[in-house]
């Protein structure tokens, strides 16, 4: 499942996503990663792997949802593939013994660094399993601007040249496959050819976030504008709206949101469940303490006294009036300016989910205008060009920004 | 607004709720004490001392009486006879003390499922009688039904007293029917505490079981995220009519880890009581016209607000 789809099957809620923490190891250190607590140490044996396992299948009155993604992050997931493809035939046996409601609606999904993507045990793996996979490779855009962040953990040098030749296999194994680009302050200048180059790989969809946290810098804001603008430009006037998606620009932003209709939680954290290396549960892989400067992990359980329901009500009650300041809710432009439940914990100034973290604020309302700038060229080219009834009948909605 | 500064005179000050003191002793210093009261007449805040077993400097005795105050005792304290409010450790000397106060029974569930008869008589001694658990969090199914027995059982007995003209006032089964919004413990919103450390914090659970201070009488009052303590950011709560209940923040931040966020044994505990207190109004009018300006409490087919929110 692509990450467009994951987010849809989310947000109908037919979808659990169940993510194993399988190791805190990577063969790069990037400069922005969030895992502040990243090491060698911590692997995930299949014995925990598999009581993890056996705990969720053993509950399917608990676990409802009709189908589930099955997630493998690290560090780097593929630095264990042989677990990953023990793990994942457990999964499969089981689910068949069992006759689970899960055994044909699942998916395996990867976020990888690509590096040893080409190698032999991730290709058997990748054929082995094929039609349930979905693998999203991250590259961040040019060499230059690659290489400035993804740089390997031992010699300090950058990763793009290893990335970029296992992308045309990718691609051949995956042709809708989308990537994901992160951007901090330091990469707002790089943004619109990062874009345009994943575009020229010839990846279809990037999801691109800006970090939720507060690492702005005065000014960044109108730079960041800037940079839509012109990507804005190029993807318009080179044509790419046809065929390519980029999720900054999406009809649905930048519109004041209704207290009473539009009050739900936006992140998934509660609804998925993450297992890590000491057999202990998380509402998302966000609130293991590798992932978190300042606050302490959030354990809702472990796979011996299996999940304490008490630590999930905060999450699956959560709403967006509870948790947002009065300017959110004021706020003209509010709809899709997001949140990560997680950094707003980690942010906040006591240990609660409900205080959410407004560090994008600036660069949001940047993207609006920008948004507003890209609609704006565009129904105008369409209509000149008498194209706008046809590609309102073909479009398909920009890929939704998740995590 | 705030409205109550409890004082804590010492360590092993009675627990009067759901927490556990400490015995070491240690008394709030002197000083501590006058500037917390300095600060209650700036800011018109009711003054409840929590007294220790043991007896008190007469320097203390004599600055206490400052300002106008509430006096929280144990059962046992030497200064019984001037209590306000008497606590109870459990089920005994229930007889021999003084009568015409609110009294607090502070009991373990099983202890009370055991000793709940011993309670009847004194609903005529005591002007309210509230009961608090110290195990509340630790109810289990069987628990939960054998609470609803017993609170049926109890029922009986206070809707006969009803009948005899008389209205004992008991936490568990009365409190409900007189309400017609919530009221709840509301610390941090209404009651602020001074612990013996010099330090104010949420309630005295919070000083016990090592949550952050909220301030001091010298730098004043600094609670973090102040509104997560109030009935409109608590997402279920805001929701339930179970509006005699404690919506313990305390007990809500150890089981769920969020303040505003109860755990399911609070909120089906006080919806077992909630609708025990529905049939006992009913009751009690089917002998006559009874505070007719009291709404029927509503039938409802969950115990847990929880599983009524969309998720
Ligand atoms: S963070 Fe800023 S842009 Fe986003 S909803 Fe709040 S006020 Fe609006
Ligand atoms: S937004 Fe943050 S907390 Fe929510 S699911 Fe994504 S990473 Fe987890
Ligand atoms: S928060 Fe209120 S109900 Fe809970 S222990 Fe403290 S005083 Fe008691
Ligand atoms: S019963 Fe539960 S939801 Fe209702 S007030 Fe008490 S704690 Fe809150």
């Amino acid at each position: 499942m692509n990450i467009k789809e994951r987010a849809e099957a989310w947000r109908s809620g037919v979808s659990k996503n169940i993510t194993f923490i399988v190791t805190k190891d990577c063969q790069l250190a990037c400069k922005y990663c969030y895992l502040v607590g990243k090491n060698i140490n911590e692997r995930m044996s299949f014995d925990t792997a598999k009581k993890a396992i056996d705990y969720i299948l053993s509950r399917e009155d608990e676990f409802k949802e009709e189908s589930v993604v099955w997630d493998f992050i690290g560090g780097e997931p593929f630095l264990e593939i042989d677990l990953i493809d023990k793990v994942c035939d457990y999964i499969k046996m089981e689910t068949y013994r069992l006759n689970h409601h899960w055994f044909n609606s699942y998916r395996f999904s990867f976020s990888t660094n690509g590096i040893n993507y080409h190698e032999k045990k991730v290709q058997d793996f990748i054929k082995k399993n094929h039609d349930h996979l979905s693998i999203g490779i991250t590259i961040d855009g040019t060499e230059l601007k690659h290489d400035l962040n993804r740089v390997y953990k031992n010699s300090g040098k950058g990763s793009y040249k290893e990335v970029v030749k296992n992308i045309p296999l990718w691609i051949k194994q995956f042709p809708f496959a989308g990537t994901k680009v992160t951007i901090s302050s330091a990469d707002i200048p790089y943004i619109k050819e990062s874009v345009l180059h994943l575009y020229s790989l010839g990846i279809k969809e990037v999801n691109i976030n800006v970090v939720f946290e507060d690492v702005w810098k005065d000014g960044d804001d109108k730079l960041f504008e800037n940079q839509l603008i012109e990507l804005a430009d190029a993807i318009i006037d080179g044509g790419y709206y046809k065929d390519y998606a980029c999720s900054f620009y999406s009809e649905h932003i930048g519109k004041p949101m209704d207290i009473k209709l539009e009050n739900q939680n936006w992140c998934g954290a509660g609804k998925m469940l993450s297992v890590d290396a000491a057999g202990n549960f998380y509402p998302c892989t966000r609130f293991a303490q590798y992932s978190l400067r300042s606050k302490k992990a959030v354990i809702i359980g472990n796979i011996h006294d299996g999940i304490d329901k008490n630590k999930l009500r905060p999450f699956l009650t959560l709403d967006r009036l509870t948790q947002s300041p009065q300017k959110c809710l004021d706020c003209e432009v509010a709809s899709g300016c997001a949140w990560c439940q997680g950094e707003n914990y980690d942010a906040a100034e006591t240990p609660t989910i409900y205080q959410r973290a407004t560090a994008i604020c600036l660069m949001h309302k940047a993207r609006v205008r920008a948004n507003n700038y890209y609609w704006n060229k565009l129904f105008r080219k369409l209509e000149l060009e008498g194209e706008r009834e046809e590609y309102e009948k073909s479009k398909h909605d920009g890929p939704l920004k998740i995590c | 607004m705030l409205q109550y500064l409890v004082i804590l005179l010492a360590e092993d000050s009675v627990s009067f709720c759901h927490y556990e003191n400490r015995n070491t002793g240690n008394l709030l210093s002197i000083n501590a004490l006058k500037e917390s009261l300095r600060i209650s007449m700036l800011e018109n805040l009711s003054v409840q001392y929590v007294f220790p077993e043991g007896e008190l400097p007469a320097e203390y005795l004599a600055a206490i009486e400052v300002v106008e105050n509430v006096k929280i005792m144990p059962s046992n304290s030497p200064y019984a006879e001037k209590a306000n409010v008497l606590v109870f450790n459990g089920f005994f000397n229930l007889k021999s003390a003084k009568s015409g106060i609110p009294y607090v029974v502070r009991c373990g569930k099983d202890e009370f499922f055991t000793n709940y008869e011993k309670l009847i008589p004194l609903l005529e001694v005591t002007p309210h009688l509230s009961v608090v658990f110290k195990d509340l969090v630790k109810f289990n199914e069987n628990d939960f039904a054998q609470y609803k027995t017993v609170l049926e059982t109890f029922s009986k007995h206070v809707e006969e007293l009803y009948v005899d003209g008389k209205s004992p006032q008991f936490n568990l089964l009365t409190d409900r029917m007189y309400l017609d919004k919530m009221r709840n413990c509301e610390a941090g919103v209404k009651t602020i505490t001074l612990a013996p450390d010099g330090n104010f914090y949420i309630c005295p659970a919070f000083y016990y079981n090592g949550e952050m201070p909220c301030g001091n009488p010298n730098d004043g009052l600094d609670i973090k995220n102040p509104q997560l303590y109030k009935l409109e950011y608590a997402p279920i709560c805001r929701r339930c009519d179970a509006f005699h209940c404690r919506r313990c923040v305390w007990l809500n931040k150890l089981t769920t880890l969020e303040v505003n966020t109860p755990s399911h044994e609070q909120c089906v505990v006080s919806h077992i009581e909630r609708n025990a207190a529905k049939s006992l109004l009913a009751a009690i009018r089917k002998h006559g016209e009874f505070m007719p300006q009291l709404p029927e409490i509503a039938e409802i087919d969950y115990l847990d607000p929880f599983d009524k929110i969309e998720k």
